[in-house]
């Protein structure tokens, strides 16, 4: 890999982000309702107390020198304080961000764990009883709502079953000194093998209901890309000289078919941190997307621009990620 | 037999291991746990406006004075509590009360606590956004370590009932860890302390040892009976009553009306409910027609069948009213005579107003009561007020009704009045021009009794004013009188020394476990 290619993709990112953040400034500036209306509510407050306020949040100022205000301080670091938390909004993300992130890796890798060898089989046992049962399965994986879901395993494995908590990250007998922020990281690292098994008992339902859906999809990509790997070639030639079966699929099919399902995966992420939103309201999961949901409906314009320029950096370094990841899986593709 | 779908059978396998190694954590019987809607958005008394996070807060501070569950102000840090005269209350102190870090509270306390909510920027900088919350306070004198005067710049008779609202912090605390770490860190007076706030997740407390007691008008007086105190954040409906089901938590807020009777029959809780403080009305637009006409104002009143609506969409948890006041209100007035449900009279009156092939009109509303919205139209419809129903943002439907330019028709909102008194919610609403005038309703005689009863200290002859305020409303009816729904609330079976009260709070510190 070049360091060119890689200063170029960091350079691309400048105006990504700009654009986003304009993006998100002007759609929640141009949406009607005034923060300052909404936090007063229906009290009594004088307009010298409203002005006052508004001159406190900083919305005082023209639109265009907010922007530029907002631009200038995000490039520090500092993103402002939020309307509502009433603290630096950096402060909210951070900790936030951890748990929608470790929701975020353990749903993909549920994902990744069904899709690849359930696509890998159904490919290989094409037309098979089992291919059917596989592609109908994932026709109801990609069908199923989010919500209904997790509502629907709660009610199973936690009220009538009674083996899985309802909500939350970790029983509050359990203290982690936080490190990363993302529990089960933090349990392992300090060797506290009782919080990483209670932080894994709560975070299976809402990974499993987030994880299922890109599963679904990831297998039926998986399953194309590899029929159609399966019916290259240099696949017939390989199977020609006698190659084992196992060695054949892994080593020389698996490798080349897996290409389109990274970048599937990595564009899914996006849709992951965003389908967060439902399954962490659903779950109780303490996570980034709740909060920034929360803040559109309040007008907490700081903490709205800065979550959704956070979702956006990842977004983009994940996809960064699987470029790399593609000259690893085939060494012709070269960046 | 039916067959188990594939995903839950997937699931099944992944979980059985870990359900089947480790117990889902079962609260012991000393830990009490409330599953709530909203995380706190701070623990600084001062630094908020919202309910739910003063709710969480009033477990850990108490206030000068405090409310019952009825709804009385009520002497709570302070020993007595009395009006000197029309500018002037004093509050006795209680001298054993002490904050969680054994510091006693003094008079000093409770000025330094008070300014930092009235005076500008007086939290670093910041100025409280519970400031107007105090009216024309001015000031607070403090007259020996235990008594304090509160001065006001005018009249304002329901001071007292807006002190169980502000809790009292500690000036030395504050002055040692500074303002902006009170939004995490708690020195107050109340029954718990802070263990840990684990953000967006829960609230952990303990009980304080040292504390108090509480309210001498609230029995019992003494420490808190559970050790500990856990609000845990759950925002979803669903989610919460599968909580409380799953024997997670004891406690649940905003019980959904339609789990009510799954609730109850599970014979593992109970649903249990209090009158609120939010009055429901459609505000009619009486400034354009065909809404400024008496009539057709009228005859919208004569067309709801509010019982059928409280019974089929609310669960039959709401009180009809027929004006603006709850009835646990101050200056209720019973027996005020109610629209009754006659759709030949709306009919008529419609057809005395010029209308008998019935006129258009559009109902706005927000996603929430669209429910509501949608069966009001059909009703109104019916008489020939043939209703369209818009859903919008709260946010932006807010401003558009309650700016000096009304164009729009019939508005079906509500207005809360936790003090519950008239000022909070008759005086805004209906005095000409006031903050949530939204119907545009002008009269000067509803403003001339309104405005004298704000400074009226004479408690009869106040009530007396909006009695006759309330009866011109009814008459000319600027709104659609709808209801006051109740709280509904949903405690296990074995939880005792709690019963919610109007004002949304779950103080949690006489509550216990049955054995």
């Amino acid at each position: 890999m070049r360091l060119g290619f890689v200063v170029e993709r960091l350079l691309q990112l400048v105006p990504v982000l700009l654009g986003v953040s304009l993006v998100v400034f002007l759609m929640i500036t141009l949406t009607p309702g005034d923060p300052v209306e909404i936090m007063l509510g229906n009290e009594r407050a004088t307009p010298e107390q409203a002005e006052s306020l508004r001159r406190e949040m900083g919305l005082d100022l023209p639109p265009h020198e907010r922007f530029v205000k907002f631009v200038r301080n995000a490039l520090t670091g500092n993103f402002g304080r939020s309307f509502f938390h009433r603290r630096p909004v950096a402060e909210v993300i951070a900790e936030r961000l951890p748990a929608t992130m470790e929701l975020t890796i353990v749903s993909m890798l549920i994902a990744l764990a069904l899709s690849i060898p359930l696509g890998v089989l159904a490919a290989v046992k094409r037309g098979s009883i089992l291919d059917r049962i596989a592609t109908v399965a994932s026709l109801i994986g990609v069908s199923m709502p989010g919500f209904w879901l997790g509502i629907m395993l709660i009610l199973l494995f936690a009220v009538h079953l009674g083996w899985m908590p309802v909500s939350g990250r970790v029983d509050f007998s359990h203290e982690v000194p936080r490190i990363t922020g993302m529990i089960l990281l933090d349990s392992l690292i300090q060797g506290r093998v009782d919080t990483f098994l209670d932080a894994l008992h709560h975070i299976i339902m809402p990974a499993v209901t987030l994880g299922l859906a890109m599963a679904a999809l990831l297998m039926r990509v998986t399953r194309a890309s590899m029929i159609e790997v399966l019916q290259q070639d240099y696949i017939l030639f390989a199977e020609a000289k006698g190659l084992g079966r196992a060695r054949l699929l892994m080593r020389h099919a698996l490798k080349n078919a897996l290409i389109p399902t990274v970048t599937v995966a990595a564009l899914e992420t996006g849709y992951l941190l965003g389908g967060n939103t439902i399954v962490e309201t659903v779950f109780g999961w303490p996570g980034l997307a709740r909060v920034i949901v929360e803040g559109i409906f309040s007008r907490d314009y700081p903490l709205v621009q800065a979550g959704v320029l956070v979702i956006a950096v990842i977004y983009v370094s994940v996809n960064f990620l699987a470029d790399v990841l593609y000259t690893l899986l085939n060494p012709r593709v070269k960046l | 037999m039916r067959k188990t779908p594939w995903f839950l059978a997937v699931s099944a396998v992944l979980v059985f291991p870990l359900g089947a190694t480790i117990s889902a954590g079962s609260a012991e019987a000393a830990e009490l746990r409330v599953g709530f809607t909203q995380d706190a958005l701070t623990l600084d008394p001062a630094n908020h406006r919202k309910r739910e996070t003063e709710t969480i807060i009033r477990n850990l501070y108490d206030g000068v004075m405090t409310q019952t569950a009825d709804g009385r102000a009520v002497p709570e840090l302070a020993e007595s509590f009395r009006q000197i005269d029309s500018l002037t209350y004093e509050a006795k102190l209680r001298r054993n009360v002490k904050f969680h870090s054994g510091d006693p509270m003094t008079a000093a306390d409770i000025k330094f606590t008070f300014d930092r909510l009235t005076k500008e920027k007086a939290m670093g900088g910041q100025t409280s956004p519970r400031q107007s919350l105090l009216g024309p306070l001015a000031d607070v004198l403090v007259i020996d370590d235990y008594t304090v005067h509160f001065k006001l710049k005018a009249p304002w008779p329901v001071f007292p009932r807006m002190l169980p609202v502000q809790e009292v912090v500690s000036k030395k605390f504050v002055e040692k860890v500074g303002h902006d770490a009170l939004a995490t860190q708690v020195n107050g007076t109340g029954p718990f302390k802070l263990v840990e706030w684990r953000r967006g997740d829960s609230i952990i407390m303990e009980r304080f040892a040292d504390y108090y007691g509480g309210a001498a008008a609230i029995p019992p007086v003494g420490a808190a009976k559970a050790d500990r105190v856990i609000f845990k954040i759950i925002p979803e409906n669903a989610s919460r009553v599968a909580a409380l089901l799953a024997g997670e938590v004891d406690i649940i807020n905003e019980v959904p009306i339609h789990t009510i009777g799954q609730i109850d029959r599970s014979g593992k809780a109970k649903v249990v409910k209090a009158n609120g403080t939010r009055t429901f009305f459609i505000a009619l637009n009486v400034t354009r027609p065909p809404l400024n006409d008496l009539r057709v104002r009228q005859a919208a009143n004569h067309a709801i069948d509010k019982k059928t609506l409280i019974d089929k969409l609310l669960g039959g948890a709401a009180t009809s009213v027929a004006g603006v006041l709850s009835p646990e209100s101050f200056g209720y007035k019973p027996g005020l005579r109610e629209y009754a449900f006659d759709p030949e009279k709306a009919k008529s009156l419609l057809a005395q107003a010029g209308h008998a092939n019935g006129l258009d009109v559009v109902l706005d509303t927000e996603g929430a009561f669209k429910d509501q919205a949608e069966a009001i139209a059909s009703m109104l419809t019916k008489v020939g007020i043939r209703t369209k129903v818009q859903v919008w943002e709260g946010a932006v439907l807010t401003p558009i009704w309650r700016g000096e330019k009304k164009e729009r028709d019939m508005y079906l909102t509500s207005w809360g009045s936790s003090a519950l008194d008239p000022t909070g919610i008759f005086v805004p609403t209906l005095r000409t021009k006031d903050r949530g005038n939204s119907s545009g309703y002008s009269n000067p005689n509803v403003d001339r009794l309104l405005d004298a009863a704000e400074t009226e200290l004479d408690v009869e002859k106040r009530a007396g004013m909006y009695h006759e305020a309330e009866k011109i409303v009814a008459e000319e009816a600027p709104w659609i009188f709808l209801w006051v729904p109740q709280d509904i609330y949903a405690v296990g079976s074995r939880l005792r020394g709690w019963e919610p009260g109007s004002d949304s709070r779950i103080n949690l510190h006489r509550a216990y476990f049955a054995n």
